[in-house]
């Protein structure tokens, strides 16, 4: 078993009151709970204080954890020879199991006949565990769904109730068309029950890696389409890139920069089976290296124009409006 | 070591659960649910019926229900207020990353 500094975590005494425990706890959780925070590494950070404070604000899960002295954090240690009777009914192994999950199933405090118990009713099921992990995907890979193979490590409950952590590689299949911030449940894939408790859930929670062609908003995507001031003003047929591979768009005469040409359809698939939209936005470039002639011609064309791009400007088109 | 294979649900419309099963995903007790569901946090599919079922897009909203009741030791109205300024700040993000989309 590997040690936990608990105290550590919440950053008090080992002398803290439970007051003093409290006030830690709630300081650092509105700092990093991950509903509330955006700073960087906050899940992890609060899910150790949260461990730390579940022990510790309980009288009696706390005077087990003292009981365990000090170790440095991540040390395997052994438990004092008598500590394992309060956990387990029968002899067990405590070397692949966590701190976290030998405390969580020990009952609250006050119970009868002091020191600290297992669980009030051995005959209650005890459900698994519901387990929630992080899926990173490439744009593309949520566009088409993909298959993650994840390596996970679930608290099984052995037949004197203590939960040790059992390896599991498991094969998510990811439908098409799930968005940055999405979650996904895969029933049955988190902890074992116990005496018929149901089996614990899987939650991913998906993040979408930023792509270098492609913004997403919800199911629609973004991109930006770059047109030579000719193509623009004369039209033009181009290959525009999609998730699902590049597509002829026709670009009509006297497009704008900042329009939106939108393609049905080619962006993220929706679950009742229509898909999000594909919005090319125009942007107009210009080249900036020419050669003479290219200069002639451009020179011919602003002497020939009419065209006045900032006619609004002037106060008497403001009146017209 | 065991090889599982599974398929990502995703949380929408077209899920359906009872309010046992809630009970189940969020962590909440039945009563907690219930207040919720007074204080308009969550929204049956239809609230007159005498056995509730909601749509498995509220699995999100009560699991975050459950995890703030647990780590910060709120009530259930304290809850509503906190879940209905979570979703506030979500929809302003997504009208944030609407518009970083369309802006580029």
């Amino acid at each position: 078993m590997k040690y936990k500094d608990y105290y550590a975590t919440l950053g008090v005494e080992k002398s803290a009151t439970p007051d003093d425990i409290k006030k830690a706890y709630r300081k650092l959780a509105r700092k990093y709970h991950p509903d509330v925070s955006k700073e960087k590494d906050a899940e992890e950070k609060f899910k150790a204080m949260a461990e730390a404070y579940e022990t510790l604000k309980d009288p009696d899960k706390r005077a087990a954890y003292d009981q365990l002295g000090s170790h440095a954090p991540n040390q395997d240690f052994r438990p004092p020879p008598d500590w394992e009777r309060h956990f387990a009914q029968g002899q067990t192994s405590f070397d692949d199991v966590d701190l976290a999950d030998l405390f969580a199933g020990l009952g609250g405090a006050g119970s009868a006949g002091g020191g600290f118990r297992r669980r009030a009713d051995p005959n209650v099921p005890i459900p698994g565990r519901d387990y929630e992990a992080a899926v990173r995907l490439t744009l593309e890979q949520a566009f088409s769904g993909t298959e993650v193979q994840m390596d996970l490590s679930i608290p099984e409950y052995d037949e004197n109730g203590v939960a040790h952590r059992v390896p599991r590689l498991v094969t998510v299949r990811i439908p098409k068309g799930v968005i940055d911030g999405q979650k996904l449940r895969v029933p049955g894939k988190g902890g074992a029950g116990m005496r018929g408790g149901r089996v614990g859930d899987l939650y991913l929670d998906i993040a979408v890696s930023p792509h270098r062609l492609f913004r997403a908003d919800g199911r629609d995507l973004y991109v930006d389409l770059p047109l030579a001031p000719w193509e623009a003003v004369l039209g033009a047929s181009i290959e525009l890139p999609t998730p699902a591979g590049a597509v002829n768009l026709k670009v009509p005469a006297g497009t704008r920069a900042g329009q939106q040409l939108r393609l049905t359809g080619r962006g993220l698939a929706r679950s009742d089976g229509t898909a999000g939209n594909l919005y090319a936005i125009v942007q107009i470039a210009v080249p900036t290296v020419l050669d003479d002639a290219q200069r002639a011609l451009f020179r011919q064309l602003a002497e020939t124009s009419t065209f006045n791009p900032r006619a609004h400007f002037a106060p008497e088109a403001a009146h017209e409006t | 070591m065991k090889l599982d294979i599974a398929e990502a649900l995703a949380m929408d419309e077209r899920g359906v659960l009872t309010l046992s099963q809630l009970v189940e995903v969020s962590d909440l007790s039945e009563a907690d649910l219930r207040a919720l569901v007074d204080y308009g946090a969550l929204t049956p599919v239809d609230p007159t019926a005498s056995s509730w079922t909601f749509t498995a897009s509220w699995i999100v909203v009560a699991r975050t229900a459950g995890r703030l009741r647990r780590d910060f030791e709120l009530d259930a109205h304290g809850l509503s207020v906190v879940l209905q300024y979570a979703q506030r700040v979500e929809a302003l993000e997504a009208e944030l990353r609407a518009m970083r989309a369309r802006l580029g």
